[in-house]
């Protein structure tokens, strides 16, 4: 096991992916790794970062040296691209960004159209904030807005109001962003049709670049789930039923189709060009690394992952990124060309017969069903096998 | 030599204990050492410990103060009433349990009056004295007033905290006659429990009552009528004791040889081939299965695997039955004939945890008898099989005796289940202020349903019953089809009262849509007599489904969520476009009250 990767020539990371987890308040629906009320750490978890970053990871042979990264920028073409989620990566501080940033620059090459986002949530921002990480270089802006509704906001967690993410986005437009990317999410508690398609409407006004419009889920371990999943709810402000969501998923796919949104993967609209390129590759199950607590790599096949705690991250002190480590979490050859599937499915052009080898029965029974169908040599989800992605992704697992 | 030997039985209700005082027995007598004990030594299936009774009876010889105690166990359950009327038939004398916190309960009274048909002495025993909640001076005038015991022969004890050990121990040699026999007559011995083992043939456990049995002897099975020769007798202690002979008065094992438990039936004679008994000892029938159901693999391919096992199990089962069948919805199976409920709950919960077996169990159903205009009648196992409406002249179905322990304060609710069930009254009898015990007639097939369940939960749990075939009874049946997605599911078919087809056919369709999971498209589901369509509900396709973000580059959790989606249909049976779970086919077990 240990020898596949060193034996064939060293893949080329595509994305760097670097994890802040830390909020002011966790959401009540939101099960990422994020911790709220531990910003006493930022200082120190910054510093594991770049220790991180910096550490050699060819400890073990079976990762690849820093140069890689290099190599990779120079030649790689396409590369790279680098992404700080989270959590609220805006709770950091721009000079955190301009030392990560600073050891970031010494394992890859920066070019002009690397993609560089950060998500970010319009109750930390304002405009002089906004104009520093942009002059540090971060080019695509993602703003956590999830509704223009206060009353839902307030159901949500959220610790902003639909005013703040207005203004937000304004100060990040003065601020130079150029390419600009809004959360929504819909199939909220209590939400109705048109308060829906009030807040599309609205976000649609601010003609932002980039839209991710997902359908609240109810995740365990979230005040949600204790809310909504228990024996007995506990709210009078239902969920939507599941009319009501795939009425909510067409409005938006029809409006945002119309608006002239690419609409590229299940819940992913851009306008031409503006497609992301850091999550394209995450559907085209590229190769990425993460940096930071719970942030996951996938390379060459192999996955791995770190410790979700904060502490036990920061404490590891300069963390071996192994492949062997305990924490990292076995992917076959047979389950990484499954994820392939399933992933690359989730685009909306999908993705080419070849990659279906083996699969014959299963296409043949999905196109019989009406979920799947055959365009430019590719195997992609018909209208129908969007609603019922997860009927379709399961026959590949 | 006779006069040393005591045999005898441990008879009670479920969980009153007597597992944990044949273990204090074995221990106070030196048969086994303490060292050695697993709890409950003498249920050696690992099912059986699970569940806490004994399914299978065994035997084992106990030696104390120069006398040879031959505890013969019965299985706990009524499933196994037949057996355990054969262990007693091999005895002189039963301890009974009756726990000092519940009284009587209904397999009290059931495995009391199979000992009294066997005329054994019986030494009554009231456990589990030690705890807080024993009422042991209430349970001995139950004890008296039902089995007319007089006070000072009920002995008290608690066989958990060995309470009472010796006392019993004395109470066996003095209460319980030695066994009667005549060394010099033709033998006769009494198989009461056989298994199979892969490498010796059949093990028949047997009591001597005359004559003698030893390896060479030529013997004849008088009721199956087969003849072996025998290769080993012995004793048992906890594993088999060979010895030169057994004698008349004795209990021990037998192996000769034979190739399945079905040539070796419990309750049998084995007497000497060349100079046979006159006739065989009293009271043997082949069992009859009473309860069948359908087995069929999730994979299809998987039905020769199915055919084996079950066959494997059957080498050690003489009362499981089964033949192949075909169903048009589920493909090749098995016909099954069980004792009882129990049984086939353990015989399929084999399939599945030794032999790795997915299966598909069809309800539970009687065996029903049809007279057909033709004046030709003919048994019914299968309801999909029932003929044509047209030519039947009446259908009769089986009977039972039930008998009911319950507080006093739920005869209401008890009555009210039971003639909802289509039960009879017979009988109601107080056996103190406080508690009583029902007689019912009712049909096999209410009971083979969640009777069970609904008088537990009718009665928080106080009740206990007890039940026994009575015979054949005209009823006025019919069967119901059930149609999914338009087509018929013959496996799915049930026979009903006629004056309750429409309300069953409309919860069953009910239970039906509860039980069977939203697909791509709309499932409807009806139920139908003949032609007629008396209920019909409609499954509502899925509209939306669909994963939302894969974020942050964690693919392995929403795998985990498609496998887990995935790994559920495993488990469901593709009939016609659509995907159906167990539990539809138990739908029609779950009517509610």
């Amino acid at each position: 096991m240990t020898s596949s990767i060193l034996h064939t020539p060293y893949p080329i990371p595509q994305s760097l992916y670097i994890h802040i987890p830390f909020c002011k308040r966790k959401c009540n629906y939101c099960d990422f790794v994020s911790y709220a009320g531990k910003e006493e750490l930022i200082d120190e978890y910054v510093e594991a970062l770049c220790n991180e970053i910096n550490s050699p990871p060819c400890q073990s042979e079976t990762n690849p040296p820093p140069s890689l990264f290099k190599r990779g920028g120079k030649e790689g073409g396409e590369f790279s691209t680098i992404y700080f989620g989270g959590g609220t990566p805006t709770l950091l501080k721009p000079e955190h960004y301009e030392r990560l940033l600073g050891f970031l620059k010494m394992i890859i090459i920066f070019k002009k159209e690397t993609e560089i986002s950060m998500e970010s949530n319009p109750g930390t921002i304002n405009l002089d904030y906004l104009k520093e990480i942009r002059s540090l270089g971060i080019n695509r802006l993602s703003i956590g807005v999830q509704s223009f509704n206060d009353v839902h906001l307030k159901t949500l967690g959220r610790i902003h109001n639909s005013k703040e993410a207005v203004q937000a986005y304004k100060d990040a437009r003065a601020a130079g962003f150029e390419n600009m990317n809004l959360d929504l999410m819909y199939a909220l508690p209590g939400q109705t049709l048109e308060e829906w398609r009030t807040d599309l409407r609205q976000a649609l006004s601010l003609n932002p670049e980039h839209l991710s419009i997902y359908n609240l889920q109810v995740e365990e371990n979230t005040p949600f789930w204790n809310i909504f999943k228990t024996y007995i709810p506990q709210t009078s402000y239902p969920l939507p039923n599941e009319e009501t969501e795939l009425a909510m998923y067409e409005f938006t796919i029809k409006t945002l189709t119309d608006a002239g949104y690419h609409h590229y993967e299940i819940s992913n609209f851009a306008k031409p060009g503006f497609e992301c390129k850091h999550n394209i590759n995450y559907w085209k199950n590229g190769n990425y690394i993460g940096f930071g607590a719970a942030a996951h790599s996938h390379l060459n096949g192999k996955r791995w992952a770190n410790p979700d705690s904060l502490e036990e991250y920061i404490g590891s002190g300069s963390v071996v990124r192994n492949v062997e480590h305990p924490t990292s979490i076995d992917s076959s050859r047979a389950t990484d060309r499954q994820d392939s599937i399933f992933l690359g499915l989730r685009l909306l052009e999908g993705l080419p017969k070849a990659k279906f080898a083996g699969f014959e029965k299963e296409i043949g029974e999905l196109m019989r069903d009406g979920l799947l169908e055959e365009k430019n040599s590719n195997y992609k989800l018909t209208r129908q096998g969007l609603f019922l992605g997860n009927l379709v992704f399961e026959k590949f697992v | 030599m006779l006069s040393k030997i005591r045999n005898f039985s441990i008879i009670a209700h479920i969980d009153h204990g007597k597992s944990t005082l044949a273990d204090r027995l074995l221990e106070y007598t030196h048969t086994v050492e303490k060292r050695e004990m697993r709890a409950q030594v003498l249920d050696t299936m690992e099912l059986e410990r699970e569940r806490g009774i004994t399914i299978k009876a065994q035997a084992i010889r106990m030696e104390y103060k120069g006398h040879i105690l031959n505890l013969i166990d019965t299985p706990g359950h009524v499933d196994f009433s037949y057996e355990v009327s054969r262990s007693l038939a091999a005895c002189e004398g039963a301890l009974l349990i009756v726990d000092a916190t519940q009284g009587i309960e209904a397999q009290t009274l059931a495995n009391a009056n199979l000992a009294r048909q066997n005329k054994l002495v019986i030494i009554p025993i009231i456990n589990k004295v030690d705890l807080p909640a024993a009422e042991p001076e209430r349970i001995k005038e139950e004890i008296e007033k039902v089995f007319g015991a007089k006070p000072a022969e009920i002995l008290l004890a608690s066989a958990k905290e060995g309470i009472g050990i010796p006392e019993i121990l004395e109470a066996i040699i003095e209460r319980i006659p030695p066994p009667q026999g005549e060394v010099d007559s033709p033998l006769q011995a009494l198989i009461f429990d056989s298994h199979y083992d892969a490498f010796r043939g059949v093990i028949a456990y047997l009591r001597v009552f005359n004559g003698r049995i030893r390896a060479g002897l030529k013997i004849r099975l008088m009721g199956v009528g087969e003849e072996f020769e025998v290769q080993e007798v012995g004793t048992l202690k906890l594993g088999l004791v060979p010895k030169n002979e057994l004698a008349a008065g004795e209990v021990g094992y037998l192996i000769a040889g034979i190739k399945e438990v079905k040539q070796c039936r419990v309750g049998d004679t084995v007497t000497d081939a060349k100079n046979p008994a006159p006739h065989p000892l009293a009271g043997y029938k082949p069992i009859k299965p009473m309860v069948f159901c359908g087995f069929y693999p999730l994979a299809g391919e998987d039905f020769e695997n199915l055919k084996d096992a079950v066959a494997k199990l059957q080498l050690n089962d003489a009362a499981l039955h089964f033949e192949p069948e075909t169903s048009a919805a589920l493909g090749f199976g098995l016909r099954c004939g069980f004792l009882g409920l129990l049984h086939l709950e353990i015989v399929q919960e084999r399939l599945e945890r030794e032999f790795n077996l997915n299966i598909i169990a069809t309800a539970p159903n009687a065996i029903y008898k049809v007279n057909l205009h033709d004046k030709t009648h003919t048994y019914v196992d299968n309801p999909s099989l029932m003929p044509p409406q047209a030519k039947i002249e009446s259908i009769e179905e089986p009977y039972l005796k039930l008998t009911l322990f319950t507080p006093a304060e739920f005869v209401g609710p008890v009555m009210d289940l039971a003639i909802e069930k289509r039960g009879t009254f017979v009988n109601m009898e107080y056996l103190d202020p406080k508690r009583v015990m029902l007689v019912f007639e009712i049909p096999l097939a209410e009971i083979i349903s969640e009777f069970h369940d609904l008088l537990k939960s009718v009665t928080r749990g106080y009740a206990s019953m007890d039940y026994e075939l009575v015979g054949y009874r005209p009823a006025d049946l019919v069967k119901m089809d059930i149609l999914l997605n338009q087509e018929p599911v013959d496996a799915l078919s049930v026979i009903v009262p006629r004056e309750q087809a429409h309300y069953r056919g409309k919860r069953l369709v009910e239970k039906l849509k509860e039980a069977i999971p939203r697909q791509q498209f709309q499932i409807p589901v009806q139920a139908s007599i003949g032609s007629k369509v008396v209920a019909r509900e409609n499954i509502s396709a899925i509209r939306k489904d669909v994963l939302q973000k894969c974020y942050g580059g964690d693919i392995t959790r929403k795998r985990k969520l498609l496998e887990k989606q995935k790994a559920g249909k495993r488990r469901m049976k593709m009939i016609g476009r659509v995907e159906v779970p167990q539990e539809a086919f138990l739908a029609v077990l779950r009517m509610g009250k």
